[in-house]
């Protein structure tokens, strides 16, 4: 209850505080011949279109779907808030769901946005966030279903990664949507000589596999918000073309899980507790001065580190070993470069670990130590304008599975639009 | 309270007092070199100016990064160039700075197109199929000086209004700025005798040849030396010269990109070496950053002479203002060789 107030408080504070400028101001000349239509035009939010299609083919039996659910350390659980085998991606030809986005400043206090991701057998709404315009000495809120902030590439959509897939660290603990949830969140820009944001998040709790809440008899229900989320981010002020941001982030939520141990199709135990995790992160970007990209390098690196606790609430199947507990330590990261290579053309490597501290602490007293997995990456992409691109990807991954060791190379094409309004994209 | 300690805090509050009265320079900032050098150039001794993309690169693809962010925090004013010109990164600087003084509407936000004389405003239906199409026109208005001379008055009279007890100085600094730049145009004898509006009256009505007879003075600057490559045709790599080529009566015969941010193709070049070989074209014009494989191919092929010229203040290491862009040009179009 405390929370709530706590929540209203921070919120109602910030109303309190924006003093919109009434002056009017001249907005920029509507002239042409297409000047009234355009100025009846002018309320609409800005739309954009996102196609993402690809294609790809790997040489495990059953699809590199069912190679990660089996990766020692990090396997698959049932029992979530979404649907298993909802988004692995199929060899052959994949459409990511068609992202529709609409963004318009809502009032002088306000901006809103959303995001709806269309695929062939649903909609799904992928965001929609409010976010104020107008708090002092720096301060945002945000609040709605978004995308958090914590690390760097979690806030980022599909169609900005450098590579077709979501690196493996974050797949694995996070699901193919990330951290996406409906919240709350405030951030702070310091007044500092550099650049440092930090910001704290409360989120719902519902997650593809972690925080995820069950619920279901014999859990018990928890009300939300489950999931407490903050970060900091760090930039010095580089002269010249050099960008640099370095992050760190943690979080904490309650997590249950449901197992089908005798995989009859039916629950038979269960597990109540808490997800902890935190992260690093670095990003540097250099802009060459050359035209159409030619010579701009990108280097990205994060590490991810989770901790789950739970206690074996009920196992129908093994009374004995209700109450005892169940560690699991698990990490992984990536790191990547991007270069420029011609005009237009870029090439980038990537190279990822999961598992190096890979430890369970089982019900039964077992203490497990399972082995990493690792993968690596290359691409390259062409971009024919700012509104399309056509990437080929390589990977080649020596995966830990719970049936062992298994190398699986993976090829990918990928052709992706952009429609309508120009976006812009963050550091 | 002894007397001493009293004389001392007295002394105190008068040197605030004489600090209050000094206001704050106030801290602009601009999306380029050349906004910032106008800028600075009104705003005097009462800002401090400073930009976010310099002169040497290409502000259709600039990345937002964290030392923009800082720079907007603080900014008093904000100034972009607009046409959609900044509309890859504007937003984001803007977003992420959380300064509500410099949002689109506020007085700390100006846009410099807001009167200048605008080319290739689109008429008719558009597409991206035309490549990287401005809706508002072509951005690239700061290389016709009458647009300088514009967004100069347009950053006074709006410096006037976010600061009105320097709005004396503000006017002296753009009397100054305009005569200097009237000067360098027509040569400072027409300007002294004429007076500058009236000068870009008569060459708005195209009437500048018998406003110069009338005067008796000659026509000197920057319209005196380029009146020697009047009407001969220009070859440019990208779609940002059309202002200065028309300001100075030269003609844009093709691009060597097919489309606005589309590279050239071989088959496109073709087809421009064989209109400048039809068409008799004098110049290839392009900015340092782009390679100079294409129009040193064309030149060989045409006999057209190749200038690389900075299209921004920061350019090239000798463009320093946005005077010494037009200086430069001319420069190189008048050199004989």
């Amino acid at each position: 209850m405390q929370r709530h107030i706590v929540f209203c408080t921070v919120f109602f504070l910030g109303m309190e505080f924006m003093r919109p400028n009434g002056i009017a101001q001249p907005t920029g000349a509507m002239g042409g011949p297409y000047g009234l239509e355009r100025s009846l035009q002018a309320f609409n939010p800005a739309i954009s279109v996102i196609v993402d299609l690809f294609y790809r083919q790997d040489d495990s039996e059953e699809g590199i779907a069912h190679v990660l659910e089996g990766l020692s350390g990090f396997g698959h659980i049932h029992g979530h808030a979404h649907h298993d085998h909802a988004h692995g991606a199929e060899k052959g030809f994949n459409l990511r769901h068609v992202e529709i986005q609409l963004s318009a400043d809502v009032d002088p206090y306000f901006k809103g946005s959303a995001i709806v991701g269309v695929d062939t057998e649903r909609a799904e709404l992928e965001v929609a966030e409010i976010e104020t315009s107008h708090l002092p000495w720096g301060f945002k809120l945000k609040g709605g279903k978004f995308y958090s902030d914590f690390g760097y590439l979690n806030a980022q959509h599909s169609h900005q990664w450098d590579f077709i897939d979501r690196p493996l660290i974050f797949q694995l603990v996070l699901g193919e949507h990330g951290l996406n949830d409906k919240g709350l969140q405030l951030s702070w820009l310091a007044p500092a000589p550099f650049y440092l944001l930090s910001g704290v998040e409360v989120f719902q709790g519902n997650n593809e596999t972690a925080f995820a809440y069950h619920g279901e008899d014999p859990l018990p229900i928890y009300d939300g918000p489950r999931l407490g989320v903050g970060w900091l981010k760090f930039g010095p002020d580089l002269p010249g073309a050099h960008g640099v941001q370095i992050g760190f982030s943690a979080g904490v939520g309650r997590h249950q899980e449901a197992h089908d141990g005798d995989a009859d199709g039916d629950a038979d135990h269960w597990l109540d507790g808490t997800h902890a995790f935190w992260g690093a992160d670095a990003v540097y970007k250099f802009n060459a001065p050359k035209p159409y990209g030619q010579g701009d390098i990108t280097l990205q690196a994060e590490y991810l580190f989770r901790r789950k606790d739970l206690e074996l609430i009920d196992h129908t199947l093994r009374p004995e070993l209700v109450g005892n507990s169940l560690v699991k330590k698990q990490d992984g990261y990536y790191i990547q470069a991007v270069y420029g290579v011609l005009p237009r053309w870029r090439i980038g490597t990537r190279f990822e670990q999961v598992g190096l501290k890979n430890q369970d602490n089982r019900p039964n007293g077992e203490k497990v130590r399972m082995g990493a997995s690792s993968r690596a990456a290359l691409m390259l992409d062409f971009t024919p304008s700012e509104f399309s691109r056509i990437r080929l990807q390589a990977n080649q991954g020596a995966y830990k599975t719970e049936e062992g060791k298994q190398d699986v190379t993976e090829v990918g094409v990928q052709w992706m639009v952009s429609l309508g309004a120009h976006g812009a994209h963050k550091f | 309270m002894n007397i001493p300690m009293a004389l001392r805090l007295s002394a105190f509050v008068v040197f605030c007092l004489n600090l209050g009265a000094r206001a704050e320079p106030l801290r602009i900032v601009t999306t380029t070199s050349d906004l910032a050098d106008i800028a600075k150039r009104i705003a005097g001794e009462h800002g401090v100016v400073q930009f976010v993309c310099n002169g040497n690169e290409d502000p259709h693809f600039l990345t937002a990064r964290p030392s923009y962010t800082l720079m907007a925090r603080k900014a008093d004013l904000w100034i972009r160039i607009g046409m959609e010109l900044e509309v890859g990164w504007e937003p984001v600087i803007l977003d992420g700075a959380r300064n509500p003084r410099i949002h689109v509407g506020q007085p700390g936000h100006l846009d410099a197109s807001l009167r200048v004389h605008k080319l290739d405003v689109p008429h008719g239906p558009i597409s991206r199929a035309m490549g990287d199409i401005h809706p508002s026109g072509n951005p690239h208005y700061w290389l016709d000086p009458w647009n300088v001379r514009v967004v100069a008055e347009t950053i006074a009279e709006r410096l006037a209004a976010l600061r009105p007890s320097n709005e004396a100085d503000f006017r002296r600094n753009l009397d100054c700025f305009k005569r200097e730049l009237d000067e360098r145009m027509f040569g400072p004898a027409l300007v002294a005798d004429l007076g500058g509006d009236v000068l870009w009256d008569a060459l708005h009505k195209e009437t500048l040849d018998t406003a110069i007879h009338s005067s008796g003075k000659s026509l000197g600057g920057w319209m005196a030396a380029m009146a020697s490559v009047r009407g001969r045709g220009l070859v440019t790599y990208h779609k940002n010269w059309e202002y200065f080529a028309r300001r100075f009566g030269l003609v844009v015969m093709a691009e060597l990109e097919p489309k606005p941010g589309i590279p050239p193709t071989a088959a496109h070049l073709a087809t421009v070496a064989e209109r400048m070989k039809q068409e008799g074209v004098s110049f290839i014009l392009q900015d340092p950053f782009y390679s100079r494989k294409a129009a040193d191919r064309l030149a060989g092929q045409t006999g057209a002479r190749v200038l690389v010229a900075a299209s921004s203040v920061g350019g090239s290491p000798a463009v320093g203002s946005v005077f010494q862009v037009f200086e430069e040009l001319v420069a190189l179009f008048t050199r004989k060789n």
